[in-house]
């Protein structure tokens, strides 16, 4: 069904690419179909415990590259999550755009093929399956982020998100081949729990941790507000952010024994969740309140699962799905706000209660989902998770517990300040100071209030919400086989320390909204922006300096450098086994060729020096020729004579003689001439002094003969045995002649290129 | 660059472009057991190509083309043998016995520098192509 199902999404994302602009709006509709067969699909196979059975698609062979998949009960339960919210998002954004937006093929291209990503990873059974479609989220959610390619802002934040993200996939790689390498499989569900490299395990956190933007690695996560809301809806609740969570998740059961892995899940978790609240009791944007928010409630889940308890495990997945429902409804609400009054800024935002009573009733629900109150799917989570806080024994544990119940003070906190800053009128103004409303788009409303009611509904069918849960947190865990969720707990320690938490929160969310009044400084992103612009400055000096456009300065440098990097060989030289020549006709030849150099580099006309030069090579192929390799001789005589001809059909377009030059830089070219001439004669008398063995000449004979059925050993060596160098010469030809093709395609007449440079300019 | 429309030039270029082709097919299946082979050959075959340019006999030259084509034939055999489950440029050879020329073997090896062959007449015609080769000054005089 998966691989079905695959080419269905892939496919979709191609013709909502090559739709063009005919649809206009439609768009939206068409890619949600795909995802109604998946999450159909998904619900189905929801209430069955067993893994699905495994389907592969071999892609190399012999290295165990293969794509397989299998959906185990935590990926339905993510399938379902991402389909369905995937669903909400498309008709929000049908209610989001309006009809003349401009590229909401390619937008609705990428956004289905981002879902598409997402599902092939939570499916994936093969560490490389995972890492690929690991990648391409990334990617999908760089193109997303920066959709507004034409705002600076958006293409730094997409930038920004692009490189934190792509570095932790080049951990998740490293990562991966370590556990791989160890474990000797790549599939997932065969891991099994032995005793992996701490390395391993920090590399695959990190990753995870870039992915769900946990502290320090957060700071792409409130620039990517940059994108449109519907993306963030998305980004924020069912995927991307939760990508990260799923990885945790999945290797939580492989690493339990490694005790870094907990260590360091503790540390993003619980400073995430700290920070990520604090940051969200201080920004004044609704969107980014919600941001922040984000960062904090997946330092929850990160805490959860690192702490490994069965109950722990159970709470986090538990929340894992509440947060999806009501987080993707609380982006839905801010960004029809955004549309419907202008601005996020709570500062502005007030009375929308009254004015827009549907979107404050799904507001009202899904914050107090956020902030665990009763009856909502967000309570019933919540309660696990403290239940499993007061379970915790150990100093370790404790910080932990302690970090989750202060977490969900800030969490109240800032829901309170969020639901007030937005809706509630300020006692001293008059009802009629109230934002001015836009009228409301049936799109945007039905999926966000069908999200909002889905907080509700996951309540009051909780038993079956418990089972789908318990199902998952047992793949990780096994014992978590006893726990479940409960509508109402009774009065038991958990549930009164839940009450304390939601009333402190309520208290601080209230003084905040009154007293923070200061804007605060996005310090983490500006030191990532300021450190991409630095390196990208200095690679531009470094250019500037290296490619001046001098030719002999070029020159200069490329033989000063081999020169220099030819010193060594001096120290291999010895001089003993070392004679003048064989022959007489060899000293002959080799004089003719000094003394042609030695006109070359005298003659002041750029014919006579292109001749000279065809008089050392001529003299070269002599040497050959004595020295018994004719097919060297051959192809050198060819070379020369297309050179000669190549310089007689270049020198047309140079003047007669040479420029002259001052004394100085004359003496710098006998210098440099000098210093090569030196060092290519030291280095190949060196390696003729030192021969490591006799040639293999018999064998390779023979083998010419049986192997490549010719007898000129030097061609069959070519073709055949060494026939890999030989590709990768031509390669080397090939790019250097489509580089003289490039460079010097026939200049446009100047009338054209004028105008090609206006075009340029604008 | 340098064009010449003295008469000798071009007539000798004309004639003797055949018989340095017919030298370039020899070096190029000469090279299997004597010096030659496939960039021997190509180098004389660009030589040809450059000299025609020079005298004005050639005019169209597509250096692009001949490069791809050779890319093509010369990955295509390094490739090919994956698709036969042996490994990268694993040479085959086929053996022909035929009325007149008698036994005639031919290998994959041979294809192979054909692709060299191409590639190096490619480069060199782009050589050319890029010193200007193909604007050809003096025909907007006839």
């Amino acid at each position: 069904m998966i691989l079905l199902l695959l080419p269905i999404l892939l496919v979709s994302c191609l013709f909502l690419a090559a739709s063009g602009n005919r649809l206009g709006r439609l768009v939206f509709p068409l890619a949600a179909a795909p995802l109604v067969v998946t999450f159909i699909w998904g619900c189905s196979q929801l209430v069955s415990t067993a893994p699905s059975a495994e389907e592969r698609l071999v892609w190399v062979s012999g290295l165990s590259l293969n794509f397989i998949f299998q959906l185990s009960s935590l990926a339905s339960l993510m399938t379902v999550l991402v389909s369905g919210i995937g669903i909400c998002v498309f008709m929000y954004s049908f209610g989001y755009f309006s009809d003349d937006s401009q590229g909401l093929n390619t937008f609705s291209a990428t956004l289905l093929l981002f879902s598409t990503a997402m599902l092939g990873l939570v499916w994936a059974d093969s560490v490389w399956t995972l890492f690929i479609f690991w990648e391409l989220t990334s990617i999908t959610s760089f193109l997303l982020v920066g959709h507004k390619n034409t705002y600076k802002e958006a293409r730094l934040s997409a930038r920004r998100a692009l490189l934190i993200t792509a570095a932790g996939g080049l951990c998740l790689l490293a990562g991966l081949l370590l556990i791989a390498d160890s474990a000797g499989t790549t599939r997932l569900s065969e891991m099994g729990t032995a005793e992996f490299s701490s390395t391993a395990a920090v590399l695959i956190m990190i990753a995870a941790a870039t992915k769900s933007a946990q502290f320090p690695f957060h700071i792409w996560l409130p620039g990517a507000m940059a994108a449109p809301t519907p993306v963030s809806a998305y980004l924020h609740s069912a995927t991307m952010v939760k990508a990260g969570v799923v990885l945790a998740a999945l290797f939580s059961p492989t690493f339990a024994e490694t005790g870094t892995w907990k260590t360091v899940g503790l540390f993003f978790g619980i400073a995430s969740m700290l920070w990520g609240g604090i940051g969200a009791l201080r920004q004044f944007d609704a969107k980014l309140i919600l941001a922040w928010g984000t960062v904090s409630q997946l330092g929850l889940l990160f805490t959860l699962l690192s702490l490994g308890s069965a109950k722990a495990t159970f709470a986090a997945i538990a929340i894992l799905a509440a947060h999806a429902v009501f987080k993707a409804a609380l982006f839905m609400v801010v960004g029809e706000i955004d549309v419907r009054t202008g601005t996020r800024d709570i500062r502005k935002l007030a009375g929308l209660a009254s004015s827009m009573p549907i979107t404050f009733g799904v507001a009202a629900v899904s914050a107090a989902s956020m902030a665990g109150v009763p009856p909502l799917l967000g309570f019933a989570a919540k309660e696990a998770a403290i239940e499993a806080v007061l379970k915790l024994s150990g100093t370790q544990d404790l910080i932990a517990g302690g970090s989750i119940v202060v977490g969900s003070v800030i969490t109240v906190a800032y829901t309170t300040r969020f639901m007030l800053g937005v809706f509630s009128t300020p006692s001293q103004e008059a009802a009629s100071d109230a934002t001015p409303v836009a009228p409301q788009s049936v799109g945007m409303s039905v999926s966000s209030s069908l999200l909002g009611a889905c907080s509700v509904i996951g309540f009051l069918i909780l038993p079956k919400v418990s089972t789908w849960v318990k199902s998952a947190a047992m793949q990780l865990n096994p014992e978590a086989e006893i726990y479940k969720l409960y509508r109402w707990p009774g009065l038991t320690t958990a549930f009164l320390v839940s009450a304390a938490i939601v009333a402190s929160g309520l208290v601080l969310g209230w003084f905040a909204e009154k007293k923070i009044v200061a804007e605060a400084k996005p310090a983490g992103a500006r030191f990532a922006d300021l450190s991409v612009s630095t390196i990208l400055r200095t690679a531009q000096v470094i250019t500037g300096k290296m490619q001046h456009g001098s030719l002999p300065f070029y020159i200069a440098t490329m033989a000063i450098t081999a020169s220099v990097a030819t010193m060594p060989f001096l120290f291999a030289l010895d001089v003993e086994p070392i004679y003048w020549s064989d022959s007489w006709a060899q000293t002959t030849l080799a004089i003719l060729a000094i003394i042609s150099s030695l006109t070359v580099a005298a003659v002041r006309t750029r014919l006579s020096a292109a001749i000279a030069l065809g008089f050392v090579g001529l003299s070269i192929t002599g040497l050959f020729v004595a020295h018994g390799a004719p097919d060297l001789a051959l192809t050198q005589l060819l070379v020369e004579t297309v050179i000669v001809v190549g310089f007689v059909v270049g020198l047309g377009k140079l003047a007669h003689g040479f420029p002259q030059v001052g004394v100085i830089w004359r003496g710098v070219r006998f210098l440099v001439s000098a210093l090569i001439g030196f060092a290519v004669t030291a280095a190949l008398v060196a390696s003729a002094s030192a021969p490591t063995g006799e040639p293999p000449l018999e064998a390779i004979a023979e083998k010419s003969q049986t192997v490549g059925g010719g007898n000129n050993i030097v061609n069959v060596i070519l073709t055949d045995m060494r026939a890999l160098d030989t590709l990768g010469e031509i390669t080397v030809l090939v790019v250097v002649a489509i580089g003289i093709l490039a460079l010097a395609k026939p200049r446009l007449p100047s009338i054209e290129r004028e105008d090609a440079a206006k075009e340029n300019v604008i | 660059m340098i064009t010449s429309d003295s008469p000798i030039l071009r007539t000798s270029v004309n004639v003797i472009s055949p018989l340095a082709l017919l030298v370039a097919t020899y070096l190029f299946f000469a090279g299997h057991n004597k010096p030659g082979g496939g960039f021997a050959a190509g180098l004389v075959i660009g030589a040809v190509v450059i000299l025609r340019t020079i005298t004005g006999l050639q005019r169209d030259i597509q250096a692009a083309r001949i490069l791809s084509i050779g890319t093509v034939i010369a990955a295509g055999v390094a490739v090919a043998p994956i698709f036969f489950g042996e490994t990268m440029l694993d040479q085959a050879v086929w053996q022909v016995t035929a009325p007149v020329l008698g036994k005639i073997k031919l290998g994959s090896a041979l294809v192979f520098d054909l692709g060299v062959t191409l590639v190096v007449v490619g480069m060199l015609t782009a050589a050319i192509e890029g010193l200007g080769g193909t604007h050809y000054p003096v025909e907007e005089e006839f």
